[in-house]
C-alpha cells in the first residue's frame, strides 16, 4: 500500500487503482442500502425518507470507516483502531455541523422533522466529515487545506476533498425544487435535497478517481 | 484605488453625472408607466352636498313632504345583509347550463339557483371585478366604488385603514348601525366603525373552518336581533380551500354545501321575519362574493376566472319589484329543473354606488361606480305611489320608476363629475385635458336643460300618455357618461403604459454599455490588474456575480416570487457560509462570520412569525401555534410591549450609530450623514409615540401632524442621498485610507436609507423595524470591531 515517490509523502501516496477501489465501496455502498431498504423493507426514499436514509448510512458507515482509516496520515503515529474511533466520533459532530447548516439555509424545524433532520445530516457526515477525520483525525492544518483551501496535494487529498464538496453543492442544488409548486412528494424536506447530494457525491467520486489518474501514471515510471 | 482629487481633476465625473442623469430619466420614465398611482382625496360626501347639485331643482319637488328624512336618494330598504363569500367563483353559482360542459363544484348552491329562477325578487348576477384581486383590495374597492392601485398615495403610512371616504364610514355617520363578523380584515381596514364586530385571524391558510364557524355562531342569532341596519358576514372557507387544494377537490365541495345549507337557513329566517310588521318586512339580501380563483385556487390577477365572481341579490318586501325590460341586460338559460334563469351582469366598480342608493346614504366621495340599474331595481322596484299623478295612463309605474332613477342617475352623474373635477384640480397626476373636455361635453349633453322631475315631463307628455321616451334619452346620456367615466378610470389606474415601461428599460440598457467602456478605459487599468490578478478577488467576484444572476433567475418562476423571502435568505446564509470559509482560510473575523450567520439564522425564524398568509403555514407556527394561542393579545402588558419595543430599539441602533461616529477620527461630511439618521431615528420614535393612542396621552405628544414628521424625514433622506452623491466635491485632496473610507462610505449611505424605510413600514412593522435593526446591528458592529 505505500509506495515510495519522490514528490509526496511516502505515507500519502495512494494509487488510482486503490482510489478507484475505495470510490466504488462507497458508492456500491449507497447502491445497496437503496437496494436494502427497497426490497426487504419496501421503502423509497420518497415513501420514508428518514427509515431509508438510516439504512443508507448504517449500510456504509463501516464501508467508509473502515477504508479510509486505511489511508490514515500518520501511520506509524496512529493505530487503525485509534484512525476508525476517529471516525467514528467524527459522525455525530460532523452531523451537528450539517444539520445546523442545513437550519441555517432553511431547513425546517420542528419535532415532526426531526428523525429526517438527523438521519440526513448523519449521511452527510458520513460524505463530508468522516473520511477526512479518519484519515487526518485533529490535524487542523490539514482539514483547513482541504475544506478552507480546498487545494488537494496528494492523491489522498482528492479522495476526501472532492466527495466532500460534491455531496454538499449537491445539496444545495437539490435545495432548489423545494418551494415550486410542482406538488410531487418528493419535493419535501429532505428527499430532493439527500438526492442532490447523492448525485453530486457520485459524480465527484468519479472526478476525483479522474483527476488522480495522472498522478498515478506519472509515479510509475519513477517507481520502475 | 484611485485618489479622489486625481479622479475629480480628470473630469471623470462628467461620467458618473451622466449616468446618474441616464438612471434617473430611465427609473422616472419605467415608474410613469408601471406604478399606477391614484391619489386619495381627504374629503367626505355629506347629506346635505346634495343642493349643490342640479338634480331637484324643480319647484313641488315630489318628495318633499314625506315624512322620512332623506339624503340624496329616498331610502329602499330598511336593513341590509351582506354575505361574503370569498374567492367565490362565477360557477359556483351559475347553474351548470351556462357553462360548456359541468363540473363537479358546480350546481353546488342550490338554494341560490332555485331562488333565482323561482322568484321574481332574487336573481343572480355576474360581477367582474377590478385587479388587483386580493381580497383587500377588493374590499376597499368594493366600499370605496372606486379603483385601488398599487400605490395609493394618501396619509396611511403603512397602516391598512382606509381613509378615503367609503360605504362604511356613510352608514356609520349616517346613523345606520352595522354589525360585522368573520374575517378581521374588515376590523383593520375599518377600526371603528362596526357597532358590533366578531372577527376571526385570517392568516392561517391551512384552516378551513374557525372564520367560517365563527360566523355561523353569530349569523343565525343576529338575524333575529334588530338593534342594526347592516350585517356583514365574510365566510373565508373556499378561499382557504383553494388555496390548499384548488377548485376540484372534496374539501372545497363540502364547503359548498355547508354554504348552502347555512344560506337556506338563513334564507328561511329572513322570509319568515319578512311579513308585514316583521323583523325583515324591509330587508335585501346580498349573498357575494369579492373575487373568483383560478381552478389551481390562486387570485390576485385579471384573467377572466379570477375577475368574475357572482351576487346574488334578494329582496324581501312584498310584492316583488318589477323593472322595465329596456335596462335587462341579462342572458338566460334554462336550468337543470327545466326553469328558466336569467344572470345580469354588474360591475363592483358600481357596488358602493347602488348600495348608497338604496340604504339612502350619500355616495361616497370618490366612488365612480354607477348605480346599477338592475340592482338597484330589485331593490327599489315597487314604489308605494304616494304621489298620485292624475291619469290612466298604463305604464304609470314604469314611468314613476324612470323618474325616479333618472333622478339617482342625476346625483350620481353630478357626484362623479365633482370627484372628477377636484381630482384633477388637486391631484399632480390628473387626467389629460383632452379627456377631461370629452367629460364635460358628455356631462352636460346628459344635464342639458331639464331635470327628471315630472313637472318639467309634463311638458312632454303628449295623447298617447307614453311619455317616457325624453326620459330614456336622458337615462342613457347619464349611462354614456358615467361609462366614460369608468373607462377612463381603468385605462388610468388598472392597465400599465406598456410604452413608458418599455422606454425606461431600454434607457437603463443603454447605461450598461457605458459601464462596461467606463471600465475598460486606459485610465482605470490599475482596478483591471487588480481584478484578473489576483485569483482570490476572481473567485469571489464569480461567487457575488453568481449569487447575483441566480437571484435574478429566480423572478422567472412564480413560486419563488412567492417564497422570496425564504429564497433570499437561502442565498444570504450561502453567502455566509463562503465568508465563514474564507475567514478559516485567514484566521481572521472568525467569531464575526459565525455571529453573522447565527444572526441569519434568528432573523429567518423572527420574519417567519406572522407577517404574511404565506409566513403562517410555515413550521414554526404549526408547531408554536399553541404558545401563541395562549397569549392573550388584548393583555395590556403586551399592548404596551409592542409600542414599547421598536422605539427603545430605535434608540438603542441612534446610541450605536452614535458610539461610532464618536470613535472615527475624520470625515466630516459622513458624521453628519449618520447625524442626519441619528436625528430621524429619534424623530420616528416621536412619530410612532404620538400615533400610539397608549404613548401620546403619557407624554402628551398629540397635536403633531400625521404627516410631518415623515416629510421632515423624507427631505433628510434626500438630503442625505445628495450629500452623499456630491461628496467629491468636497474631498478633493484629503489623503484618505480606502479601507476605512469606503467602510464609512457604506455606512453613511446605509443608514440614509434606512430611515425612510423605517418610516414607510409603518405601525404594521414594528417587527420589521425589529428585524432590520438586528440584520443592521451585525454590520455596524462589524464596522466597529475594524475602526477600533
Amino acid at each position: 500500500m505505500v509506495k515510495a515517490s519522490t514528490t509526496e509523502n511516502p505515507s500519502q501516496s495512494v494509487s488510482p487503482m486503490q482510489t478507484f477501489f475505495i470510490h466504488l465501496i462507497c458508492g456500491v455502498g449507497l447502491a445497496v442500502g437503496l437496494w436494502v431498504a427497497h426490497n426487504f423493507y419496501s421503502i423509497s426514499l420518497i415513501s420514508n425518507p428518514s427509515r431509508t436514509l438510516r439504512l443508507i448510512w448504517v449500510t456504509m458507515c463501516p464501508l467508509v470507516i473502515l477504508f479510509y482509516s486505511c489511508f490514515r496520515k500518520n501511520p506509524e503515529k496512529c493505530s487503525y483502531l485509534k484512525a476508525v474511533i476517529r471516525g467514528v466520533l467524527a459522525l455525530p459532530i460532523g452531523a451537528l455541523v450539517n444539520a445546523l447548516g442545513a437550519i441555517a439555509l432553511g431547513a425546517p424545524v420542528g419535532i415532526q422533522y426531526f428523525p429526517k433532520t438527523v438521519n440526513w445530516s448523519l449521511l452527510m457526515s458520513l460524505f463530508t466529515f468522516v473520511p477526512a477525520a479518519s484519515v487526518f483525525g485533529s490535524s487542523w492544518e490539514d482539514w483547513r487545506r482541504i475544506f478552507a483551501h480546498t487545494k488537494p496535494n496528494a492523491s489522498v487529498d482528492y479522495m476526501i476533498c472532492l466527495p466532500a464538496h460534491g455531496a454538499v453543492i449537491g445539496a444545495w442544488f437539490g435545495a432548489w425544487p423545494m418551494p415550486l409548486d410542482w406538488e410531487r412528494p418528493w419535493q419535501e424536506w429532505p428527499i430532493c435535497v439527500s438526492y442532490g447530494a447523492m448525485a453530486g457525491y457520485l459524480i465527484t467520486m468519479v472526478l476525483s478517481f479522474v483527476l488522480v489518474l495522472p498522478r498515478g501514471r506519472q509515479q510509475h515510471p519513477k517507481a520502475d | 484605488m484611485m485618489e479622489m482629487g486625481d479622479w475629480w481633476r480628470r473630469g471623470k465625473w462628467r461620467i458618473m453625472v451622466m449616468l446618474t442623469m441616464l438612471h434617473i430619466v430611465g427609473i422616472l420614465i419605467f415608474t410613469r408607466g408601471f406604478l399606477l398611482t391614484r391619489t386619495e382625496l381627504p374629503y367626505y360626501s355629506n347629506c346635505s352636498d346634495v343642493s349643490e347639485s342640479p338634480c331637484f331643482t324643480g319647484q313641488s319637488n315630489p318628495y318633499q313632504n314625506q315624512s322620512n328624512s332623506r339624503c340624496w336618494t329616498r331610502p329602499a330598504v330598511d336593513r341590509l345583509v351582506i354575505i361574503v363569500l370569498d374567492a367565490l367563483r362565477f360557477d359556483f353559482v351559475a347553474p351548470s347550463t351556462f357553462f360548456k360542459e359541468p363540473k363537479p363544484w358546480m350546481d353546488k348552491l342550490q338554494v341560490l339557483q332555485k331562488l333565482a329562477s323561482t322568484k321574481r325578487s332574487a336573481r343572480i348576477f355576474k360581477a367582474i371585478a377590478d385587479p388587483p384581486t386580493t381580497s383587500l383590495q377588493r374590499l376597499k374597492g368594493l366600499t370605496t366604488g372606486g379603483l385601488p392601485t398599487f400605490i395609493d398615495v394618501g396619509n396611511s403610512f403603512g397602516a391598512p385603514a382606509i381613509l378615503e371616504d367609503n360605504l362604511i364610514h356613510q352608514l356609520a355617520s349616517n346613523g345606520k348601525r352595522v354589525v360585522m363578523m368573520g374575517d378581521d380584515t374588515w376590523v383593520q381596514l375599518f377600526p371603528h366603525h362596526f357597532k358590533k364586530s366578531y372577527p376571526y385571524p385570517s392568516f392561517n391558510v391551512k384552516d378551513l373552518h374557525t372564520v367560517d364557524n365563527g360566523c355561523i355562531e353569530h349569523l343565525l342569532p343576529s338575524l333575529y336581533e334588530e338593534d342594526w341596519d347592516v350585517l356583514i358576514a365574510h365566510f373565508l372557507g373556499v378561499d382557504h380551500a383553494g388555496h390548499i387544494l384548488g377548485v376540484d377537490s372534496v374539501p372545497m365541495i363540502e364547503k359548498l354545501e355547508q354554504y348552502n345549507e347555512i344560506l337556506d337557513k338563513v334564507i328561511e329566517v329572513l322570509d319568515n321575519q319578512s311579513g308585514p310588521g316583521g323583523l325583515h318586512e324591509n330587508t335585501f339580501l346580498l349573498v357575494m362574493g369579492d373575487h373568483g380563483q383560478t381552478i389551481n385556487g390562486d387570485h390576485g390577477g385579471g384573467s377572466a376566472e379570477e375577475v368574475e365572481t357572482s351576487v346574488f341579490a334578494m329582496s324581501f318586501k312584498k310584492p316583488p319589484p318589477t323593472m322595465p325590460s329596456e335596462f335587462d341586460t341579462s342572458s338566460c338559460e334554462m336550468d337543470l329543473d327545466q326553469k328558466k334563469t336569467c344572470i345580469s351582469s354588474f360591475q363592483q366598480l358600481d357596488f358602493a354606488a347602488t348600495v348608497s342608493a338604496l340604504l339612502g346614504v350619500p355616495f361616497p366621495f370618490g366612488s365612480i361606480g354607477r348605480v346599477s340599474p338592475e340592482l338597484y331595481t330589485l331593490g327599489a322596484g315597487t314604489w308605494n305611489l304616494e304621489n298620485n299623478i292624475e291619469g290612466n295612463c298604463p305604464n304609470q309605474k314604469e314611468e314613476e320608476w324612470m323618474q325616479n332613477y333618472c333622478n339617482v342617475l342625476c346625483i350620481n352623474s353630478w357626484q362623479v363629475k365633482r370627484y372628477i373635477d377636484i381630482y384633477s384640480a388637486s391631484s399632480v397626476i390628473g387626467f389629460s385635458s383632452e379627456d377631461l373636455l370629452h367629460i364635460s361635453d358628455m356631462y352636460a349633453q346628459a344635464e342639458e336643460n331639464w331635470s327628471c322631475s315630472s313637472e318639467s315631463l309634463l311638458l312632454f307628455k303628449d295623447e298617447s300618455c307614453y311619455s317616457s321616451l325624453p326620459l330614456k334619452r336622458k337615462i342613457d346620456a347619464y349611462f354614456k357618461f358615467l361609462l366614460n367615466v369608468a373607462e377612463l378610470a381603468r385605462s388610468k389606474w388598472t392597465e400599465f403604459d406598456l410604452k413608458m415601461m418599455g422606454i425606461g428599460f431600454v434607457i437603463i440598457l443603454i447605461s450598461l454599455p457605458i459601464y462596461f467602456l467606463a471600465m475598460m478605459t486606459k485610465s482605470v487599468n490599475g482596478f483591471s490588474s487588480l481584478l484578473f490578478g489576483d485569483s482570490e478577488i476572481f473567485v469571489k467576484l464569480v461567487f457575488a456575480l453568481f449569487m447575483v444572476v441566480i437571484r435574478a433567475c429566480s423572478f422567472l418562476s412564480n413560486s419563488y416570487i412567492l417564497e422570496e423571502g425564504k429564497v433570499a435568505s437561502f442565498l444570504l446564509a450561502t453567502t455566509a457560509m463562503f465568508k465563514l470559509r474564507n475567514s478559516i482560510k485567514r484566521e481572521k473575523m472568525l467569531v464575526e462570520a459565525i455571529v453573522f450567520l447565527l444572526l441569519i439564522t434568528i432573523l429567518r425564524f423572527t420574519i417567519e412569525v406572522g407577517l404574511s398568509k404565506q409566513a403562517a403555514t410555515s413550521l414554526f407556527m404549526s408547531t408554536h401555534s399553541s404558545w401563541l394561542v395562549e397569549i392573550d393579545p388584548g393583555h395590556p402588558v403586551w399592548i404596551y410591549m409592542a409600542e414599547i419595543i421598536p422605539i427603545l430599539a430605535l434608540i438603542f441602533l441612534a446610541y450605536l450609530l452614535y458610539i461610532i461616529m464618536a470613535r472615527s477620527s475624520c470625515h466630516s461630511i459622513w458624521k453628519y450623514v449618520v447625524l442626519g439618521t441619528i436625528l430621524c431615528y429619534i424623530l420616528i420614535a416621536v412619530h410612532w409615540a404620538s400615533e400610539s393612542d397608549v404613548l401620546s396621552s403619557m407624554l402628551m405628544l398629540q397635536g403633531i401632524g400625521r404627516n410631518f414628521i415623515p416629510r421632515i424625514i423624507y427631505a433628510v433622506g434626500l438630503g442625505q442621498l445628495l450629500l452623499l452623491a456630491f461628496s467629491p466635491l468636497f474631498h478633493k485632496d484629503r489623503d484618505l485610507e480606502s479601507k476605512m473610507h469606503l467602510l464609512i462610505k457604506t455606512l453613511a449611505m446605509l443608514s440614509s436609507c434606512s430611515s425612510t424605510i423605517i418610516v414607510l413600514s409603518g405601525k404594521q412593522g414594528p417587527l420589521v423595524a425589529l428585524v432590520t435593526i438586528t440584520g443592521g446591528d451585525f454590520f455596524y458592529l462589524y464596522i466597529l470591531v475594524l475602526l477600533t
